[in-house]
């Protein structure tokens, strides 16, 4: 018998955990990326800005969008919502509202991330402490997820939580994808270590080691789309979010339709042409994932957590 | 190699100058009290940087598990960690149980004293309590009247403030009966306890406090209406910017059961609570709320309140829903009321009260009207319905304009206003910023009514951080601490867990 509202509040925290956890992954490689290549490849900070979807926020509080601007807006910016600092507050005020329905473990992993990334935020801008910070908040993430997949029963309250995580991770996986093929792609034919930045995409998502061992080819356009949008083992590609999602919905009332909803969005990121990657049908197909992976979340939430009180 | 700092006179938990408290702890030769003996001498052994790690260590814990309260008044923070001292408060058990002993019988008294209000009315009929009273009495619900109540119990979870003057005696300070908070600081003061002292614990047997999560569900739950095998028990909080929420989720989580805001909450066609659910509504038996009796209905009583829910007043006056604690008990929760409660005890059940109330004048009578406006200077005046220790004042500290102000106000309303003797609170040792000294503490146990009665082991202690302060509510800086109920004859092991 779990409350809509607490049912909304698991899926929210679940959401912003995933998305701290994922940005700082995300901030961590560019920053390795940026230190690796050489100067002339010209790669930017404006791609991360695309991957969050806050560009106008950005550009509303921000004049250039260089090194310090990008990171102080990604990492310590409280009026962006999903800068780390921003998402893990919301997680952590999300929780306190159903603490009484998660692990106390869980409870204190997050206050206790919470608790450092409030003292020391500018240490994830600076590049000499941004890696031990980003490091930090990533662990802690996944402490958290640990947690709650070691110690909480899979009842309801559980559901909600591997939904908003998978709805949260394939929708990061699509933009990273969708970012970084256009910022690659605009370098033409003649891009430099292609391979670099590849291989830096799949590190972006925890993704290199897993590749490599599945993908007996280098990092390519062609293999690296493939393998996130499509590939059934690896637990941050499309195709397995969407099938999480759907089992959680199997453990919850009446889920047929959202059921559904989720075979639609596997079928598209199955089906996504990659011989060979045409950047436009990419970007059409790409608009065709996050458009199912948004009605999926309206689904869910019309279905869930707006219930009317009449019968 | 350092040794520890040694205890000095400031730090060996001597009262020094102020003999003229009681101290919970020592005995006016500085001697420990039988039941803190061996408390006071693992602390005099700790010596004082030992101590405050001890301290710290509480404070650290209270900070990662989230042990907080919100203060309205700063403009800052909404949270602050629970202030909590290591060092606690002793009662020796046999005290303890002439102390219950008459928190029970008082709670029984005010009990039927409500349910009579609200219905025969015989305690006026009888010329013991003037029936001005009800009808200028802010807390008194015309709504309520008729209403039965399961088991006649109305103010099912009390708080009596308990405090000790300087002559020993114990009295009942006051009797909150509407929506007392604080237990769950008592529950979570003897967790921090028993992880800053586990050492002090294995060498006396202190009774576990425990006990009274399971013994407010079995209270609840029996409040269901009849015939409902498995009742569906919630507890209704104003939401997470409520000074007190932290206590009700706590409360939540340690019975089981669910937290609801009052727009999760709907009365249906057929009269019955429902919540909102992922699967639909569920039915409501029983409502825990920790919502003024104001805010419960705006279709009844106050129309822009957002906390409540429209029609739960006629759900609960039609039995298909039970209110804990009974909207209308607050008419028992005033100042002034408490003044009768001893006649009230005499009334109802033909005893003498076992714990006596501070002597109090009741402005309302012109004659005690007259003593308190002479002798300001000597008495706390109060006005009957503010908490949290506001509008309060102390005669022999208040600048000439507050005792002013004060003395315009109660002309101005008699009948809202009390005076009792200053007390000289007893005092217990506290780690204060230069070492341990003496602070005033008074203490908050726990009753619940129904079909049993039940009463916390101890309760909230409540501490003044300011040296000479008597103001001990959170909300206006006081601090906190364990309180030990000790067994000196038969050993009770603590096996429970934090």
């Amino acid at each position: 018998m779990l409350l809509a509202r607490a049912a909304e509040s698991l899926y929210w925290a679940a959401r912003y955990l995933e998305r701290a956890e994922d940005t700082a992954r995300i901030v961590r490689e560019h920053t390795n990326l940026i230190v690796d290549l050489p100067t002339v490849v010209p790669v930017t900070w404006a791609p991360l800005l695309a991957i969050t979807g806050e560009e106008l926020t950005f550009t509303s509080r921000f004049e250039r969008a260089d090194e310090l601007s990008v990171l102080r807006f990604l990492v310590a910016d409280r009026e962006n919502r999903s800068s780390i600092v921003s998402a893990i507050a919301q997680a952590r005020e999300n929780l306190r509202i159903v603490r009484e329905l998660v692990p106390n473990e869980l409870w204190h992993a997050v206050n206790d991330l919470y608790l450092y990334i409030a003292g020391n935020n500018a240490e994830g801008v600076v590049r000499a402490s941004r890696r031990r910070f980003l490091d930090r908040v990533i662990s802690e993430c996944q402490l958290a997820a640990g947690i709650t997949s070691g110690t909480m029963s899979r009842s309801e309250p559980h559901a909600f939580i591997r939904l908003g995580t998978y709805i949260e991770r394939s929708d990061m996986t699509t933009r990273v994808i969708d970012v970084n093929a256009a910022t690659i792609g605009a370098q033409g034919e003649g891009v430099m270590h292609g391979n670099v930045q590849w291989a830096s995409v799949l590190r972006s998502v925890a993704g290199l080691q897993m590749f490599r061992r599945s993908t007996h080819a280098s990092a390519t356009g062609e293999t690296v789309v493939a393998f996130l949008f499509a590939d059934e083992l690896f637990p941050r590609s499309v195709v397995f979010c969407a099938e999480q999602v759907s089992r959680s919905l199997r453990t919850l009332p009446n889920p047929t339709a959202l059921v559904d909803q989720c075979r639609v969005l596997g079928s598209l990121a199955r089906s996504i042409e990659v011989q060979p990657l045409d950047l436009v049908s990419l970007r059409r197909s790409v608009d065709d994932v996050q458009r199912a992976s948004a009605d999926l979340h309206a689904a869910v939430t019309a279905q869930y957590f707006a219930v009317e009180a009449e019968v | 190699m350092l040794t520890d700092q040694p205890l000095t006179a400031r730090t060996d938990l001597s009262s020094g100058a102020k003999t003229e408290f009681f101290d919970e702890l020592l005995d006016a030769h500085d001697e420990p009290r039988p039941a803190a003996a061996a408390v006071v001498e693992q602390l005099r052994k700790l010596g004082r940087s030992e101590l405050e790690s001890r301290q710290n260590l509480a404070d650290l814990e209270i900070l990662t598990q989230g042990i907080t309260f919100a203060v309205y008044d700063d403009g800052t923070n909404i949270d602050r960690p629970w202030p909590f001292d290591v060092i606690p408060r002793v009662i020796d058990a046999s005290e303890w149980k002439s102390i219950e002993a008459g928190l029970t019988q008082r709670l029984v008294a005010l009990n039927r004293f409500i349910d009579d209000i609200y219905n025969e009315r015989l305690v006026i009929e009888a010329g013991v309590f003037p029936i001005e009273l009800i009808r200028d009495s802010v807390n008194y619900r015309p709504e309520c009247r008729n209403v039965r109540p399961k088991y006649g119990a109305w103010a099912h979870i009390s708080g009596s403030d308990v405090v000790r003057d300087s002559d020993g005696q114990v009295y009942v300070l006051e009797d909150n009966l509407r929506v007392p908070s604080g237990v769950s600081y008592m529950l979570e003061n003897r967790a921090i306890s028993k992880i800053a002292f586990a050492d002090l614990f294995a060498r006396q047997s202190v009774q576990p406090v425990d006990g009274y999560v399971d013994k407010l569900r079995e209270l609840l739950c029996a409040l269901a209406p009849d015939g409902i095998r498995d009742p569906c028990v919630v507890v209704l909080t104003p939401g997470i910017y409520n000074s007190a929420y932290f206590e009700h989720s706590f409360l939540a989580r340690r019975m089981g059961i669910e937290l609801v805001e009052g727009h999760d909450l709907s009365v249906g066609e057929d009269g019955y609570v429902y919540m909102r659910t992922i699967s639909g509504r569920e039915r409501v038996d029983v409502i825990y709320r920790r919502i003024d009796d104001m805010f419960l209905d705006p279709s009844e009583l106050r129309a822009d309140s957002t906390l409540g829910v429209a029609g739960l007043m006629q759900a609960w006056r039609d039995g298909k829903v039970a209110i804990a604690n009974a909207p209308g008990a607050g008419v028992a929760d005033d100042k002034v009321v408490y003044a009768w409660v001893p006649d009230l005890i005499r009334f109802y059940m033909d005893e003498e009260p076992l714990v006596p109330n501070v002597p109090t004048w009741r402005c309302l009578y012109p004659d005690e009207l007259r003593f308190v406006l002479d002798n300001m200077r000597e008495l706390v005046v109060k006005p009957a319905n503010e908490s949290g220790g506001y509008g309060v004042m102390i005669g022999d500290r208040a600048s000439d304009e507050e005792l002013a102000a004060t003395r315009a106000a109660v002309l101005a309303n008699p009948r809202n206003w009390i005076a009792q003797p200053i007390l000289a609170l007893s005092v217990v040792p506290t780690l204060c910023d230069d070492g341990v000294a003496p602070r005033h503490v008074d203490l908050r146990p726990f009753i619940l009514s129904g079909p049993f009665s039940y009463v916390t082991r101890g309760g909230l202690t409540r501490v003044a951080r300011r040296e000479g302060s008597l103001i001990v509510n959170s909300s206006q800086g006081g601090g906190s601490k364990d309180t030990w109920v000790v067994d000196m004859t038969h050993p009770i092991p603590d096996t429970t867990f934090a």
